[in-house]
């Protein structure tokens, strides 16, 4: 095994963080979208509870993400930041949009005036939009339509990332950041014992669970005329991953109509890691195929491993400390060290 | 515009409106550690009321900062994909530390903004030590790898190809202790003097308490200690560039021939296609001084660089006569504070005058870090890798930069507004009750 594919990997398991972690971020953005009613003021109060300290941990997945590759792929990042210029230039407008409407619409000082609703709309639009281009970009890589034989990439401003199989990707995107968010506000509804927030939660993760199950099923459909490699793929190689996938998808719809909800909170995080690990079985050993492989887009070896030892140092500090920030804010069960001997705060209270 | 310019403006108007929230993610952080640490060891209430009004601040410009940090990483491909590919190949591994450090410093800062009522009084103190550290490695990495961009190393070009990459001397180049350090300590300068000016404002519309004095002199402290080593290390990067990079110490300067015994030109106007120095100050033999310390040492000018490699002597000299000016201002302003300070035997001085040069000497501050990457961008022009990729070679062939120029543009200015709006509103909010555990309670203080 090169250490290419041991970097590639491990950018893989960040690419799982990323959509585990901040793909439900995004997610609960989508739910604040539908935030109306008598029950709008709770939901923003749970979500905002839900969101506050980790979105920002979260997001740096994807800064893992991007110097990871750039350090390990350099020239298929340059391809891709070419290539994707448009939907990736979208997608950042609209990651700033989410974390900044976040921030305006939590801060404000009057939290249900007109400036805190237009900042929620933003959060809650950008949240809705980003995954979407994402996703998008993503079913343009696989497709394999992103030429570079020749080392001339062009820009392309519709034709790989506007086609039925990546708007499909996309529409799937935002539905399993939807499920993702979904499950876990039943989660954290149940556990501030707000009963009828964690039923409501758990029909919409139920509906956007089928919902991204069907989009799945067309994207596989799509997939022989519109992502060939990735087809091929799919049938061989990563054939048990696929099957694995769906039958961890029943699971969770299982544990969920049985109000299961902490078996399906582990259930659809590991949906989405065999998601996103089928995709990169499919398209091995190509990073952005037809042309671009593994190794001829690697990085001098020295460079890698040096990249590789770095992460192994930097996890080793990482580690318990994202388990600290999640044992004292999302894992009530697990008693963290250094907590206060009092009752828990009201949510909401940010100052 | 031209695409090359439209892309140029796009990165550097990130860069300007990145570099204020890093500056800020740097201080605060020691700040809050420090105020935090005096109200639980002291049993001081007006301390802990400091550290809960920071926090809030911190929160807000924290996550503007992680936003706009984001920027600058997608930007660096999709503005710059030759760039990425040369620098990402050799100088990747300072950015991925980097990205871990920030990583550890969004985890405690998580911790930190909504744990007051759920960790332990000290616990809670501890999470921020985390958070100044790693403030103070992202910087750390991040420059080392703008100085390989000054000073590439670490790599050796056979047949067009960059082979034999060493990652650890790419990191450690020649320019990385000059530069790091000089960026870490005017993170420090530009808090300590930013903040001192909020209080200094308060201070000048009456509010004349213990609340105001605390937080003025906390952050004053961090600025005096920070401005002399800052001017310090200035000195030594100027003379580092005597050989490292002359046509960035000339373009400095407004050196355009070389001369045994140069001047120092202070102020003016450098006209590149004169070759003078218009309106400035002359301090005979300054220059030759101040970079060598011989009054007859040769200082090489821009005649001695191939008039295609030269960066516009305009824009650099007037941002590095800006950058020191604002330096010895602030120097000036923190000397006379502690000299009145220590004069009237331990009491915060109130003169409205100082007061007001302590308002001018926070943007001042922020003005000078903006100056200061003016200097250090534009004097590397036309290069982006120094001597090996040329800017104009770097940039993305995407169509559209003109629009997604514009568009970024328009984002910048709907976050400042938003969040000056957001700062003012909080700057006026009540001051929060806070309460330390088991202490002998201090009549609380009013204040805004």
């Amino acid at each position: 095994m090169s250490v290419a594919l041991i970097a590639l990997s491990v950018l893989w398991l960040g690419l799982i963080a990323y959509a585990v972690l901040g793909g439900a971020d995004f997610g609960a953005g989508i739910w604040d979208l539908f935030a109306v009613g008598s029950q709008a003021q709770r939901q923003h109060e749970l979500i905002n509870h839900a969101l506050g300290p980790v979105w920002e941990a979260n997001h740096v997945w994807l800064i893992f993400l991007i110097v990871g590759l750039f350090t390990a792929f350099p020239s298929a990042f340059a391809i891709l930041s070419i290539a994707l210029f448009l939907p990736l230039t979208i997608a950042l407008i609209g990651i700033v949009l989410r974390g900044s409407g976040f921030i305006f619409r939590t801060y404000a000082i009057d939290t249900v005036g007109p400036t805190a609703r237009w900042w929620s709309r933003v959060f809650s639009t950008a949240s809705l939009a980003t995954p979407f281009f994402l996703g998008a970009s993503a079913a343009a890589v696989a497709s394999g339509r992103i030429e570079s034989s020749n080392g001339n990439v062009q820009a392309d401003l519709g034709s790989t990332w506007t086609t039925p199989f990546a708007l499909t990707i996309g529409a799937m995107a935002i539905s399993l950041c939807a499920s993702l968010a979904a499950v876990y506000l039943t989660v954290e509804a149940r556990n501030n014992h707000e009963e009828s927030l964690a039923e409501m939660y758990r029909l919409r993760a139920l509906i956007a669970g089928a919902v991204t199950a069907v989009l799945g099923a067309l994207g596989l459909l799509l997939s022989p005329s519109e992502a060939p490699i990735l087809w091929q793929g799919l049938l061989t190689r990563a054939l048990p991953v696929v099957i694995a996938t769906m039958l961890i998808g029943l699971a969770t719809a299982a544990s969920l109509f049985f109000r299961k909800y902490s078996l399906a909170r582990i259930l659809i995080i590991l949906e989405t890691a065999f998601l996103l690990g089928s995709w990169g079985l499919s398209q091995y050993p190509f990073i952005i195929p037809p042309h671009v492989t593994i190794d001829s887009a690697a990085n001098d070896p020295n460079v890698i491993v040096a990249l590789l030892i770095s992460i192994g140092i930097g996890m080793v500090l990482l580690l318990p400390s994202l388990y600290y920030l999640f044992s004292v804010f999302k894992l009530p069960s697990s008693p963290a060290p250094g907590l206060q001997k009092k009752e828990e705060s009201t949510p909401g209270d940010l100052s | 515009m031209p695409d090359l310019l439209a892309a140029r403006a796009q990165m550097g108007t990130s860069l300007a409106f990145h570099i204020i929230f890093s500056a800020l993610g740097v201080g605060l952080p020691l700040l809050l550690c420090i105020a935090e640490g005096l109200a639980l060891f002291r049993k001081d209430k007006t301390w802990m009321m400091l550290a809960r009004r920071w926090t809030r601040a911190a929160a807000i410009l924290f996550a503007i900062g992680a936003v706009s940090g984001t920027i600058l990483s997608f930007e660096l491909g999709l503005l710059w994909p030759t760039y990425i590919k040369f620098a990402g190949a050799v100088v990747g591994l300072p950015f991925a530390l980097e990205g871990f450090a920030f990583f550890l410093e969004a985890i405690f800062l998580g911790l930190y903004l909504y744990g007051w009522d759920r960790l332990s009084p000290r616990a809670h103190w501890l999470c921020s030590f985390p958070i100044w550290i790693s403030g103070l490695a992202s910087a750390w990495f991040i420059v080392s790898a703008n100085s390989w961009m000054n000073t590439p190393t670490g790599f050796v070009i056979k047949n067009g190809k960059v082979v034999d990459i060493n990652p650890i001397q790419a990191m450690l180049n020649p320019s990385t202790p000059y530069e790091t350090i000089h960026m870490i300590l005017a993170c420090y300068v530009a808090t300590g003097f930013g903040v001192a000016a909020v209080y200094a404002v308060g201070m000048l519309r009456g509010k004349r308490d213990d609340y105001h004095r605390k937080g003025l002199m906390l952050a004053m402290a961090m600025g005096v200690i920070a401005i002399p080593l800052q001017i310090i290390s200035g000195d030594a990067n100027a003379r580092f560039l005597v050989d490292a990079q002359p046509a960035k110490l000339a373009a400095m300067e407004g050196v355009f021939k070389t001369e045994q015994g140069a001047p120092l030109q202070i102020g003016g106007l450098a006209d590149p296609n004169t070759g003078k120095v218009y309106y400035a100050l002359e301090i005979p033999r300054g220059l030759s001084i101040l970079a060598t310390g011989d009054p007859n040492a040769t200082i090489k000018g821009l005649d001695t660089i191939p008039r295609e490699d030269w960066p516009n002597p305009l824009p650099v000299h007037t941002s590095f006569d800006g950058m020191v000016a604002s330096g010895f201002f602030t120097l000036f302003v923190a000397l006379v504070f502690w000299f009145l300070y220590f004069l009237k035997k331990r009491t915060i001085p109130e003169n409205r005058v100082l007061l007001w040069a302590i308002v001018l000497a926070g943007p001042l501050s922020f003005l000078a870090i903006e100056l200061g990457w003016m200097v250090t961008e534009f004097g590397r022009q036309p290069w982006v890798i120094y001597g090996y990729l040329r800017t104009k070679d770097a940039v993305t062939t995407a169509p559209g930069l003109n629009i997604s120029f514009l568009v970024f543009s328009l984002v910048y200015v709907l976050l400042s507004v938003a969040l000056i709006r957001l700062l003012l509103g909080v700057a006026r909010s009540p001051l929060p009750k806070v309460e330390i555990p088991g202490n002998r309670q201090k009549p609380e203080r009013a204040g805004a």
